[in-house]
């Protein structure tokens, strides 16, 4: 059995790569043109400092308010796709929506709000809500999922109604794990974020593809830098504060 | 004050968990139920309060009916009867008081509750509850920084805000150091004597349910096998409870 894995695995494996044309010597002879690439990416250009920043600024902004919009709208979701919580008839159709909505990736979901829309950072926010609110849904429903019985049972011995019960026994269990996973999806967006500009959905990924397009690299480079200390950032915040959950 | 008739559990997949229970617990009687890991004690409490979905048979409590009852009227039920459980089951995040508080919520405004408002007299309530199982020093902190005796005082605080009639608790002190056993089993024999509240209690130590009860109902294999006050308690029975693997 073991075996039979092991070479399925292995064809597997070589058929991608002779599939996707991957090839070393390829990859060899490429390398003197990413030096290059490297090479005319320096020294950074800081003229276009302000621009990279506004850029930067406009995609932390999307990523917190897509963020923070997803983290409400999917805490009935949440509750509605937990095995526990929610009768058989909501829970699956629940369960299979979340499914199906999650597999579209935020840069899909911001093609076509900037058809619906138009150019600009709102459809990257629409973008960031729809991805990340199905996402922490299906977080939300597996904290919910896991929680302790007892206090459960506690607060439905006292009389209390089913919001009730959710509120005080399901609720203060999985509160911190979900502004745990809020904050988590908060950095991930981010880094989603940076590229959203690509498709027109605002940001800074906007400047990236355009001074890249220009064949600006210098500026590119000074764009590509604000992006990672910017990302650096908001990690090294977040991850503390999630720390500080637990 | 508690009135069953043929109860019959049946806990998926196939387990017959009770079968042909009939008690009839008057006002002011300390119960313990006696008998063995797996003999249904635990079932028995959690049916009468519907935790536990009995099968067959039906159970009345204050002179209004459990079974059968709409989710409104078991709510109604429900609040009246405090339940103490093994392993305390408070919520781990909030303070002792608003553990306790949570024991008003059969009686509070439902929507006013979630937003977590409470009655200025509720929260009396609950201080004076607290107060009374000797913890009102202990208020503000947060029930996961209790130790094991003093959650499960905090859970009996929470059955007293109930204003109950009858308080169910499940081996309310195997998940103790035995040395707090005879604490725990004062302050329910408090309640039962100075409050004149019905006590049905689960236990497993021979010794401590016979002093404290007032009457002893063994079960073995969810059947009712002994039903009598504790003098009655003869070697004999107890090898008919216990099945005589088990002596003293």
């Amino acid at each position: 059995m073991r075996r039979a894995v092991t070479f399925v695995t292995l064809a597997a494996l070589a058929w991608a790569a002779w599939d996707t044309g991957a090839d070393p010597v390829r990859l060899a002879r490429g390398l003197p043109w990413l030096l290059d690439f490297l090479r005319r990416m320096v020294p950074p250009d800081p003229s276009v400092l302000p621009a990279a920043l506004a850029g930067a600024l406009t995609t932390v902004e999307i990523a917190l308010l897509g963020t923070a919009a997803a983290a409400v709208l999917a805490l009935p979701l949440g509750f509605l796709s937990a095995r526990n919580v929610a009768a058989p008839p909501v829970f699956y159709p629940a369960r299979a929506a979340l499914n199906f909505f999650r597999s579209v990736d935020t840069l899909v979901y911001a093609l076509v709000f900037v058809a619906a829309v138009g150019l600009g950072p709102f459809p990257g926010v629409l973008a960031v809500v729809g991805y990340t609110t199905t996402s922490l849904a299906k977080l939300y429903s597996e904290a919910i999922e896991g929680i302790e019985r007892g206090p459960v049972d506690a607060i439905t011995a006292t009389g209390a109604t089913r919001l009730q019960i959710l509120r005080f026994g399901v609720l203060p269990q999985v509160l911190p794990l979900f502004v745990s996973y809020v904050l988590y999806r908060l950095e991930t967006n981010i880094r989603a974020a940076t590229v959203l500009g690509f498709v027109g959905a605002g940001g800074i990924g906007f400047y990236l593809q355009t001074y890249l397009r220009m064949i600006d690299y210098r500026a590119a480079s000074t764009v590509l830098l604000v992006t990672v200390v910017m990302v650096m950032v908001v990690d090294a915040v977040s991850s503390r504060l999630r720390d500080r959950l637990v | 004050m508690v009135e069953v008739a043929g109860l019959r559990v049946v806990l998926p997949p196939a387990v017959v968990a009770l079968d042909s229970v009939d008690l009839s617990v008057r006002p002011g009687e300390f119960v313990v139920i006696l008998g063995p890991s797996g003999s249904g004690k635990t079932t028995l409490l959690r049916a009468l309060n519907r935790l536990v979905e009995p099968t067959a048979g039906t159970i009345r409590i204050g002179g209004r009916a459990v079974t059968g009852a709409s989710p409104t009227e078991l709510r109604l039920v429900r609040r009246q009867v405090g339940m103490i459980f093994q392993q305390f089951n408070l919520v781990r995040r909030l303070s002792a008081l608003d553990n306790v508080l949570t024991g008003r919520l059969g009686y509070v405004a439902p929507l006013a509750s979630v937003a977590g408002r409470f009655p200025e007299r509720d929260r009396i309530l609950a201080r004076d509850c607290l107060a009374q199982v000797g913890l009102a020093q202990l208020a503000t902190r947060r029930a996961d920084k209790l130790s094991g005796g003093e959650q499960q005082r905090v859970a009996i605080a929470r059955a007293l805000a109930q204003s109950p009639g009858v308080i169910l608790a499940d081996e309310p002190t195997a998940s103790l150091d035995p040395a707090l056993t005879g604490s725990i089993m004062d302050a329910l024999r408090r309640i039962n004597v100075e409050r004149g509240l019905t006590l049905v209690v689960s236990q497993h130590q021979l010794a401590t349910a016979l002093a404290y009860a007032t009457r002893i109902v063994g079960l073995r294999q969810g059947r009712v096998v002994f039903d009598g006050p504790p003098s009655a308690v003869t070697p004999p029975v107890v090898d008919t409870i216990y099945g005589g693997a088990v002596s003293r």
